[in-house]
């Protein structure tokens, strides 16, 4: 049936899935297949122009897959938030927290507590923003590629953030093998394991169907259109960036002055709390659409 | 009636389609012509896009049979498609009256 044949075709050329292609096919053979097979006089009149149905399918298969991979990366990510306040909280209270020179090396604890300090925070801001986007877009039936992409890039880096804190979570254990006791060292070794078999997981549903092709155009939208309160600062990235820095640097300085009660502590971490989120917001704002 | 002027309701013609008992693809189109006395008359392959978007919504879910050698495709309607489609006949009658109310 020649236009099966066109619509497998135009389907291909729109990288649907072949799971999804195959099935699609199959009921409209049965389709044609009640309707007469082959005596079907104009195919295209009766079904519909193949090109336009795999065009159609496509959008909608993209957009629905899109939202679905944001999802699921948030949620992995969830689990990875809770390996980590589980692992420090337990490490906190029943441990206390073990100095940089007291494990193997320095040389393993500082790359490890970068990455459990910084890494957390990429994959939550990250990953909010592409759940927050498929839920906010959760109704379109269809979504311009360009949003798609947005979408996917925010998943993406919020996983490959969640893959660092984990992995640093995991070498900040081994570190301190000699240090902490064994059922601390299997708690939080285990849930760091568990945590990068969930990311990677995700990974793989965001995955799926990223080789469709969209047609739908129009623009990506960016993180003003996320959270409107912010759109006055859309023509001034450096401005949102100061602001961001000075109150996450202020908010850390008055937390660590009261945690450690030591204001020169506070201060020391508060500044590198706004300095690693300026670098940040240079490095991966375009990327999250915070800027242009 | 121009396939146009079904788009925004076709979802919902499925899901009351559906609401009368499990269908393929090929008998909810016949459904759909023979209940609007060939008024909704639509290209039918533009079925099948809408109903898998509706199961990857939840609002039917569906399996495979064998009917005289062929594999078909039966869609059902879930909790929540009934629900959905509740919903979208209240917000039709309100929308109909509202129209009936401007063009009369």
């Amino acid at each position: 049936m020649s236009w099966l044949r066109d619509f497998e075709a135009e389907l291909s050329a729109r990288g649907v899935r072949p799971a999804v292609r195959e099935r699609l096919l199959a009921e409209l053979a049965d389709h044609i297949a009640c309707e007469g097979g082959a005596q079907v006089a104009d195919p295209s009149a009766r079904l519909g122009v193949p090109r336009e149905i795999a065009r159609q399918y496509a959008d909608e298969l993209a957009a629905d897959d899109a939202r679905h991979g944001a999802f699921a990366a948030f949620a992995a990510l969830a689990c990875a938030a809770v390996a980590l306040v589980v692992s420090q909280t337990t490490l906190g209270r029943f441990v206390g927290y073990p100095g940089f020179d007291r494990g193997f090396s320095v040389a393993l604890s500082l790359p490890a507590t970068l990455a459990i300090v910084v890494g957390p925070q990429v994959a939550v801001i990250a990953g909010t923003l592409a759940a927050w986007r498929a839920i906010r877009r959760r109704r379109a039936p269809v979504l311009a590629g360009a949003e798609i992409a947005l979408v996917r890039r925010r998943a993406r880096v919020g996983l490959v953030a969640g893959v660092v804190t984990m992995a640093g979570l995991l070498l900040y254990t081994a570190d301190f093998i000699g240090v902490a006791p064994a059922w601390w060292i299997a708690l939080s070794g285990g849930l760091a394991g568990a945590a990068l078999v969930a990311l990677f997981a995700a990974r793989q549903t965001l995955d799926q169907g990223a080789r469709t092709v969209v047609f739908a155009s129009g623009p990506p939208g960016d993180l003003f259109d996320d959270i409107p309160p912010l759109r006055r600062l859309r023509a001034h990235p450096l401005v949102l960036c100061l602001s961001a820095a000075l109150t996450s640097g202020t908010v850390v300085t008055l937390a660590e002055w009261h945690a450690e009660r030591s204001l020169a502590e506070g201060l020391q971490r508060g500044i590198f709390e706004a300095v690693a989120l300026s670098v940040g917001f240079a490095l991966l704002g375009r990327a999250i659409g915070a800027r242009r | 009636m121009r396939a146009e002027a079904l788009k925004g309701h076709l979802d919902g013609l499925i899901l009351a389609t559906l609401a009368s008992g499990p269908a393929h693809g090929y008998a909810i189109a016949q459904l759909l012509r023979d209940r609007s006395d060939g008024a909704f008359d639509l290209p039918e392959g533009t079925l099948y896009p809408a109903l898998h978007r509706l199961e990857r919504a939840g609002l039917v879910t569906s399996e495979w049979s064998t009917q005289a050698g062929r594999r078909r495709r039966t869609y059902m309607l879930t909790r929540s498609g009934g629900g959905a489609l509740r919903e979208r006949r209240h917000e039709w009658r309100l929308f109909a009256s509202a129209v009936e109310a401007v063009l009369t």
